[in-house]
């Protein structure tokens, strides 16, 4: 058996810690990039949501180095998420491949017998007894959080530092070579080892950049392919970014969701324009806008793939926190098409905007 | 108190009891009109540009109510039946409303769920808190809008014609004739019969779903494919046709579930936007039909005399 899963983010660096933990071989996808991104379009209905067809894409491209069982997330929501695993198996079945799936649902939709009879049919294949297992689970988990610090004191620091670019190179380092560390023990130490680089990296005192947070549909946020690597845009502009939805948060999210214990800034945020779930993450989006705003933050941009229905909610609410708020909010809506000129020219008049209002506000006092 | 009904969406399906309700607490009901021209444009002026065409007009029949009631029947249905769902759309309808169109009397934002009694009742509770805090008399009234609700049947059923199709969509999509430019006439004046999705036995859509790898995550999913895929199969039908409006991103899943569920049996969609022309969609029609070989003498059902 060899395993593939798709690309969100940094997560393929812990899955290659998992499955070496577990001694299941696998075939990371190449990192999306415009090849996967048009096999998965032209095998997939038009009307899809981005992050279906980028997934599509990476399995592939999986299969091609021959990978032959694709494990994906269930369902997160009242969304379409929770039906793309049924949809991608007829298609691929369609095109002659022979793969299986593997997919994790949450247990209250499968029961959890059924949830450890899938993961048991995949560990099934791992030589390890149940404490390595376990031990790799809690790697794993261990480096998708480590990353996401080295990753959000990247982005946030990078306005401020004394040397142009250092937050970034260190990013960069830490991803290649925890990626390419020999084990598990060895991947935790690299980015522990970065995490504190990135700590004390040193500020400018005189700086104060632009502060931006990132909202939107999780998926085209956190995968940086789909929104045409956007924070890395904003950090060669000397802008400070922050997203709160992460692979750790949405670990921590769904473990605590049963309890009612999850995210519980966010839902306080919310509450006075959105104060229910209605699926996908538009409640955080909101929550989100809301807290950039207490947070100091100078805009948010909101990114959500073509079509996404709970964005298009929160699309609708925007306007009107923006202007209780005055908080700039611009909105970009990426799909296969998205032209990256047009796109890079909204986003350098957003950061503009955001500059000339804060003169503004500095000559009125 | 007036109370103001706006058409679409769910209203379709569910005006029934939301009427029986607030007539019984003696109030006084507004209709919105027919969806027409004017109200689509209010529509698209409030709407959010990215949303669905039964969105931007239901946004359009609420605008056309707002000066004319003091209270809006805007139904955030989050559930039909336990474990499934519907779009996100519905859940946040009140939002969107709000924050979109200036000006609103007060709206009903309490949450729906039509699969139990008790949250029914909750609703009623909540949405009749401005008009009387007498729950014994909101009880009766609920009691009795349910089960009028129950009584009430929906679906088309067309007999006597030469060919039939299975008409797929969401409810507002197949009763609104201005989204669907009169569909199920033109149809009919084609020679072929209609029929609907609610003339299928519960057992028999258990049967159908069955078949997916997975329990449908959407009530309208379970419909859908169960109903289309159970008239294909039993052969009562002779194709199928979709009625769906561009951005819907329950059909564009829906609809890959029902072609795979189908084969090749005769299958069309239509979709449609605030920018579909009624002579475009005349001439899909025409085509379906023929190929159906249902259009060759499709005359003579009009003329039987001659
Ligand atoms: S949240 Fe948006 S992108 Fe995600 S499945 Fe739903 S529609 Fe697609
Ligand atoms: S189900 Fe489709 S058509 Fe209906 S509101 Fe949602 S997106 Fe629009």
């Amino acid at each position: 058996m060899k395993v593939t899963f798709p690309h969100l983010g940094n997560v393929y660096i812990a899955a290659k810690a998992l499955f070496q933990g577990l001694g299941i071989e696998c075939v990371i996808p190449p990192l999306s990039n415009k090849a996967a991104l048009e096999i998965g379009s032209l095998y997939s209905p038009e009307e899809i949501c981005l992050p279906f067809k980028i997934q599509l894409g990476n399995y592939i491209q999986s299969i091609e180095q021959g990978a032959d069982t694709v494990i994906i997330t269930g369902s997160c929501g009242p969304c379409r998420f929770g039906e793309y695993g049924e949809m991608q198996m007829n298609i691929l079945r369609k095109l002659g491949y022979d793969v299986k799936f593997i997919v994790a649902d949450s247990p209250s939709d499968i029961g959890i017998r059924e949830l450890f009879k899938r993961i048991g049919y995949m560990t099934a294949y791992s030589n390890k007894n149940k404490i390595q297992k376990i031990k790799s689970l809690f790697d794993a988990i261990k480096i998708i959080e480590l990353m996401d610090s080295v990753e959000g004191e990247a982005r946030y620091k990078s306005g401020f530092e004394l040397r142009k670019g250092e937050c970034k190179r260190l990013l960069n380092k830490c991803k290649s070579e925890a990626f390419n560390a020999e084990s598990p023990g060895e991947m935790i130490e690299v980015i522990q080892h970065y995490n504190e680089k990135i700590k004390n990296v040193e500020f400018d005192a005189q700086k104060n950049p632009i502060k931006v947070a990132v909202i939107g549909e999780i998926y085209t946020i956190i995968e940086p392919f789909s929104n045409l690597y956007i924070e890395d845009r904003l950090m060669e502009m000397g802008v400070s970014t922050k997203r709160r939805l992460t692979p750790s948060w949405w670990v921590k999210n769904t473990a605590l969701s049963p309890l009612g214990l999850n995210s519980m800034d966010i839902k306080k945020a919310s509450k006075d324009y959105m104060a229910l779930c209605i699926g996908g993450h538009a409640r955080e989006c909101i929550g989100e806008a809301v807290l950039a705003k207490e947070d100091g933050f100078d805009g948010a941009i909101q990114i959500f793939p073509l079509g996404c229905m709970p964005e298009i909610v929160s699309k609708a609410i925007l306007p009107k926190i923006s202007k209780d708020l005055g908080l700039p909010i611009m909105t970009l809506v990426v799909d296969e098409m998205t032209g990256e000129a047009g796109y890079l020219t909204r986003v350098e008049a957003f950061i503009d905007l955001l500059e000339r209002r804060r003169e503004d506000v500095l000559s009125r006092c | 108190m007036k109370i103001g009904l706006p058409k679409g969406l769910l209203n379709y399906k569910y005006s029934t009891f939301f009427e029986t309700f607030f007539f019984e607490l003696g109030t006084e009901i507004v209709y919105s009109s027919d969806t027409n021209k004017e109200i689509l444009d209010l529509g698209v002026k409030h709407c959010v540009d990215e949303a669905c065409l039964p969105i931007k007009i239901f946004h359009g029949h609420v605008a056309s109510l707002r000066d004319k009631c003091d209270l809006l029947i805007t139904p955030r249905i989050m559930q039909i039946r336990k474990k499934e769902f519907i779009c996100p759309k519905f859940c946040g309808l009140p939002e969107m409303l709000v924050n979109s169109i200036p000006n609103l009397p007060m709206i009903t934002t309490a949450p729906l769920y039509f699969f139990s009694k008790e949250k029914l009742y909750s609703w009623c509770i909540a949405s009749a808190e401005k008009i009387t805090k007498d729950r014994s008399k909101v009880k009766a009234a609920c009691t009795k809008a349910m089960e009028k609700q129950n009584n009430t049947s929906y679906g088309i059923k067309n007999q006597g014609f030469r060919k039939n199709i299975a008409l797929i969509g969401h409810p507002y999509n197949i009763y609104d004739s201005f989204i669907n430019m009169n569909l199920v006439k033109k149809l009919n004046k084609l020679g072929v019969g209609v029929i609907t999705e609610e003339f299928v036995e519960e057992k028999d859509l258990d049967i159908q779903i069955q078949k997916l790898y997975k329990r449908p995550f959407w009530n309208f999913a379970r419909n859908a494919f169960g109903f289309s895929t159970f008239m294909a199969e039993q052969k009562k039908i002779d194709g199928i046709i979709y009625i769906s409006s561009f951005a819907c991103g329950i059909d564009s899943v829906v609809i890959e579930l029902i072609k795979s569920g189908i084969d090749e049996f005769p299958f069309m969609v239509l979709k449609i936007d605030e920018h579909t022309g009624e002579a475009g969609l005349e001439t899909r029609i025409e085509a379906f039909v023929d190929m159906l070989g249902g259009g060759i003498n499709y005359e003579s059902n009009l003329s039987p005399l001659r």
